[in-house]
C-alpha cells in the first residue's frame, strides 16, 4: 500500500507541475466555453445602432402602416431600431426604384422595402440591400406587412380590428418532465444538450489527455529502462494501481477546478444552474469511465516501445472513445430506443450514454445500481488482464509483441 | 550469500541462459563478465525477480528470491535515464520510498550521498539540466540509498570521465567493506580486474570459465614478460622462441615458450635495443577474456 502510495504521489506531483497539464487546466474550459457560447451569442446578438431603411410602395397601401410600425421598433438601448425613409420621388416608379438602388450602392441606407402591384391582391415585396440583413429580420417585415394586409381587410369587411389581437396570440406548449411525486422540472433542449455535452467532451478530452500523457511516460520509463528499476522495487500491480490512481486523482484535480469554473459561470448566468442539477450521478459515471479507460490505456501503453507508435495508438484509441459523442445527439432524441438501451451497458459507452439519459430522462435507481455494477467490474477485469499484460510487456523492448505472444502472456502465472 | 542454481532461462524456445551457477559471498565483489548477448542481462533480471527462470532457482541467505527481496536489493541498470524533467532531489526521494524508505531517512541518506559524490549544488536542479557524468552519479545514488544487502550495477563507469570513475570506485569499495554482496557486469577488463576479487564469465548463455582472478590468472599461466625501451624492436617477434609479440613504440609484451627462460629473453634483446625497464608478467584479465571467449566460439 505504502509504495502504491509512493507510486501515486510521484504520477501526480511530476504530472501536475508540467507545464502541458498547466496549459490543458486552462485551455480546455476556455475551447469548451467558447465553442459552446460563441455561436449563440453571436446569433442572439442585437443590433446596437440605429440602421436607415427605405420603403418603396407602389401601391401607396402599405407606407403610412409600415412606417408607423417600423419606428415604433425600440432597440435594447432605447432609440429607435429604424430611421424610415420615403424612396419615392413623386414622379414615377421606375425611376424611383433606379435611384433607390443608387443609395444602397453609395451605403446611404442599408436597404429598402419594395412592395409593387397595384392592388392589396397583388402586391407582392422585396428586400434589396448590399448585404444579407440580420438574422430574423426578414421575418419581422414580412409579419408587420402581413398584419397591415389583414388589418385593412378586417377594416373593409367591417370587422373589428381586435380580432386580429386574438388571431395572433398563439398557444406554446411547455414539456415538464415528471420524474417522482411532486418533483418535476421543464425540460429545455438547450440546457439538456449543454449540461450533458459539456461533461461527456470533458470526459473525453480528459481520457484522451491523460491516456496520452500516461502512454508517453510509460515509453519513457521503457526507453530509458527506469522500468528496471521500478519493477524491481514493487510488484507490477502496485506500479499499474499507483499509476492509475495518480492520474485519477490528476484527472479530480481537474474537474474540480472545471467545477468550480462552472460554478463560478453559473453564479454569472452564463450557464443555467440545471447543468449542475444531476451533478453527483454525472460525477460517479465520470470518474468510473476515467478509470476504466485509464486501465486500458496504461494496457496498450505498456506493449508499445515508441514515441510514434504512441501516437498512432492513442490516436486510434481515442477515435473509439469519441464514438458515444457522435451517438450522442441521436441518443437525446431518441433514449429509449433498443440500440440505445444496449450501449449504456456496454461498459465502453456506458458513462457517456448515462451521463445523457440522466439529462434527459429519470434513471430508476435500479439502472444507475447495474450500470454502475457493470463498469466496476470491466475496471475489476480490465485491471487483472492489463497486468499481466503490463508485467511483461514493459520488459519488452523493440518489436510489439504479436496477438499470439499476448495470449500466452496472459496464460501465464 | 547469494547462489545461483543451474540457472536456465528459455525465450519462446531460445535459450537465453544455459544452466549457469555460482554462488558469491557477503564483503565481495563478484564480476558477470561477458561480450554483449551473452546473457548476463537476463542473469541480473532473474536475480532482481523482474523474471521468473526457466529452470534452476536463485537463493539468497538460503531464501529463494521473492519480491520480498526487493527493499534489499540496489539495482543500476546498463541504460542511463531518470526523469529528466524532475528535480534531483525529488528523483532520488522517489526512489528512495520506492523502497520502502522512510520520508526522514531519504533526506537524511540523500544528503550524505550528494555530499559524498560533491554534487550537493545540483540538488534543486532539474535532471536534464546535469551533464551525462552528473546524472550517472544521481542514478548511482538512487541505487544505494536505501543501503541495499544485494547491489548489482551494469557497467556502472561507461561515461564517467577518469575522476569521476575514480569517485564511484572508491564508493563500490567503501560499500562492500560493510559485508555487502556486489555483482559488477563490466565490459572494462582492467576495472574488473582491480576490483572484483571472484569473476564469472559467460558467453552465449554458458559458463565460459569462473572463480577468483588470481585462480584463473595461475590457470592461464604462461611465460610472459614486458618491456620497455628505445630503438628498433621489430625483431622480436621472429626470435625462435617467441610465440606471440605485441609490439609498440617503445613498449612491448612478449610470450615466451614455456620452457623457455625470460632472463635469455633479456639477454638477447638488451645487444639490439637499450631496454629501460624489464619484468615478468601475468596474463591480463583482458587477454584472458579475449582468449577464452574466442576459444569458446571456435568449439
Amino acid at each position: 500500500m505504502k509504495k502504491i502510495f509512493a507510486i501515486a504521489k510521484w504520477e501526480y506531483l511530476e504530472k501536475i507541475k508540467t507545464r502541458a497539464f498547466i496549459l490543458s487546466l486552462i485551455i480546455s474550459p476556455l475551447l469548451i466555453i467558447s465553442f459552446s457560447l460563441l455561436p449563440s451569442f453571436f446569433v442572439s446578438r442585437g443590433e446596437t445602432s440605429t440602421r436607415a431603411v427605405g420603403i418603396l410602395d407602389e401601391t401607396g397601401l402599405f407606407f403610412e402602416n409600415l412606417k408607423k410600425d417600423l419606428s415604433s421598433i425600440k432597440l435594447e438601448n432605447g432609440q429607435p431600431a429604424y430611421v424610415v425613409v420615403n424612396l419615392y420621388n413623386g414622379e414615377d416608379f421606375s425611376s424611383s426604384k433606379t435611384s433607390a438602388d443608387d443609395q444602397i450602392i453609395k451605403e446611404k441606407i442599408d436597404g429598402y422595402l419594395l412592395i409593387s402591384g397595384n392592388s392589396m391582391e397583388s402586391a407582392k415585396a422585396e428586400y434589396r440591400s448590399k448585404n444579407i440583413p440580420p438574422f430574423g429580420e426578414l421575418k419581422n417585415f414580412e409579419s408587420k406587412i402581413n398584419s397591415i394586409r389583414v388589418n385593412r381587410k378586417l377594416v373593409e369587411e367591417g370587422i373589428n380590428p381586435e380580432i386580429m389581437n386574438y388571431i395572433s396570440r398563439e398557444i406554446t406548449i411547455n414539456n415538464i418532465l415528471v420524474e417522482e411525486k411532486g418533483k418535476e422540472r421543464k425540460s429545455d433542449f438547450g440546457v439538456m444538450f449543454f449540461s450533458s455535452f459539456i461533461f461527456i467532451i470533458l470526459l473525453m478530452m480528459m481520457v484522451i489527455y491523460s491516456g496520452q500523457m500516461l502512454v508517453r511516460s510509460l515509453v519513457e520509463e521503457k526507453s530509458n529502462r527506469i522500468i528496471e528499476v521500478l519493477i524491481s522495487s514493487s510488484r507490477p500491480e502496485e506500479l499499474l494501481a499507483g499509476k492509475i490512481i495518480g492520474l485519477s486523482a490528476l484527472g479530480l484535480t481537474q474537474i474540480l477546478i472545471w467545477l468550480l469554473i462552472g460554478v463560478g459561470l453559473a453564479g454569472s448566468a452564463l450557464v443555467t444552474p440545471d447543468a449542475f442539477k444531476n451533478v453527483l450521478p454525472v460525477l460517479v459515471y465520470f470518474i468510473l469511465g476515467f478509470v476504466l479507460f485509464t486501465a486500458i490505456f496504461v494496457g496498450i501503453g505498456s506493449i508499445i516501445t515508441t514515441e510514434q507508435e504512441a501516437q498512432q495508438i492513442t490516436g486510434y484509441l481515442s477515435l473509439i472513445i469519441m464514438f458515444p459523442v457522435v451517438i450522442a445527439i441521436p441518443a437525446m432524441q431518441n433514449p429509449d430506443t433498443t440500440f440505445m438501451q444496449v450501449l449504456s451497458y456496454f461498459p465502453l459507452t456506458t458513462p457517456t450514454l448515462m451521463i445523457l439519459k440522466y439529462n434527459i430522462t429519470a434513471v430508476p435507481l435500479w439502472e444507475f445500481g447495474i450500470t454502475v455494477l457493470i463498469l466496476i467490474l470491466s475496471i475489476f477485469i480490465t485491471i487483472k488482464v492489463t497486468s499481466k499484460i503490463f508485467r511483461i510487456g514493459i520488459l519488452s523492448y523493440g518489436k510489439r509483441p504479436t496477438s499470439k505472444e499476448l495470449m500466452s502472456w496472459l496464460k501465464e502465472k | 550469500m547469494l547462489s545461483v542454481k543451474n540457472l536456465v532461462k528459455e525465450f519462446n524456445g531460445l535459450t537465453a541462459v544455459n544452466n549457469i551457477s555460482f554462488q558469491v559471498d557477503e564483503g565481495k565483489i563478484f564480476g558477470l563478465l561477458g561480450p554483449n548477448g551473452a546473457g548476463k542481462t537476463t542473469t541480473i533480471r532473474t536475480i532482481l525477480n523482474i523474471i521468473k527462470p526457466t529452470q534452476g532457482e536463485i537463493l539468497f541467505d538460503n531464501k529463494k528470491i521473492s519480491n520480498d527481496f526487493f527493499n534489499i536489493i540496489g539495482y543500476l541498470p546498463e541504460e542511463r535515464g531518470l526523469y529528466k524533467k524532475s528535480k534531483v532531489i525529488d528523483v532520488i526521494r522517489y526512489f528512495g520510498e520506492l523502497k520502502n524508505m522512510s520520508a526522514d531517512s531519504v533526506q537524511k541518506e540523500a544528503k550524505q550521498w550528494l555530499e559524498k559524490l560533491e554534487m550537493t549544488d545540483y540538488v534543486n536542479k532539474k535532471v536534464e539540466e546535469l551533464s551525462k557524468g552528473n546524472q550517472q552519479k544521481i542514478q548511482f545514488i538512487t541505487s544505494v540509498i536505501h543501503n541495499p544487502k544485494l547491489l548489482i550495477l551494469d557497467e556502472p563507469f561507461s561515461g564517467l570521465d577518469p575522476i569521476n570513475q575514480q569517485m564511484i570506485k572508491e564508493k563500490i569499495l567503501d560499500f562492500v567493506t560493510s559485508g555487502k554482496i556486489i555483482i559488477l557486469c563490466t565490459h572494462q577488463m582492467e576495472t574488473a580486474e582491480k576490483l572484483c576479487s571472484e569473476i564469472f564469465l559467460m558467453n552465449s548463455g554458458k559458463e565460459v570459465l569462473s572463480g577468483s582472478i588470481s585462480k584463473i590468472k595461475k590457470q592461464f599461466g604462461g611465460n610472459n614478460v614486458k618491456l620497455e625501451y628505445d630503438g628498433d624492436a621489430s625483431f622480436i617477434s621472429n626470435l625462435p622462441f617467441v610465440i606471440h609479440a605485441d609490439i609498440y613504440n617503445n613498449y612491448a609484451e612478449v610470450q615466451l615458450k614455456d620452457s623457455f627462460k625470460p632472463s635469455e629473453f633479456l639477454k638477447a634483446v638488451v645487444e639490439k635495443v637499450s631496454v629501460s625497464q624489464f619484468s615478468v608478467i601475468e596474463p591480463t584479465l583482458n587477454k584472458i577474456f579475449i582468449d577464452s571467449i574466442s576459444k569458446s566460439a571456435g568449439n
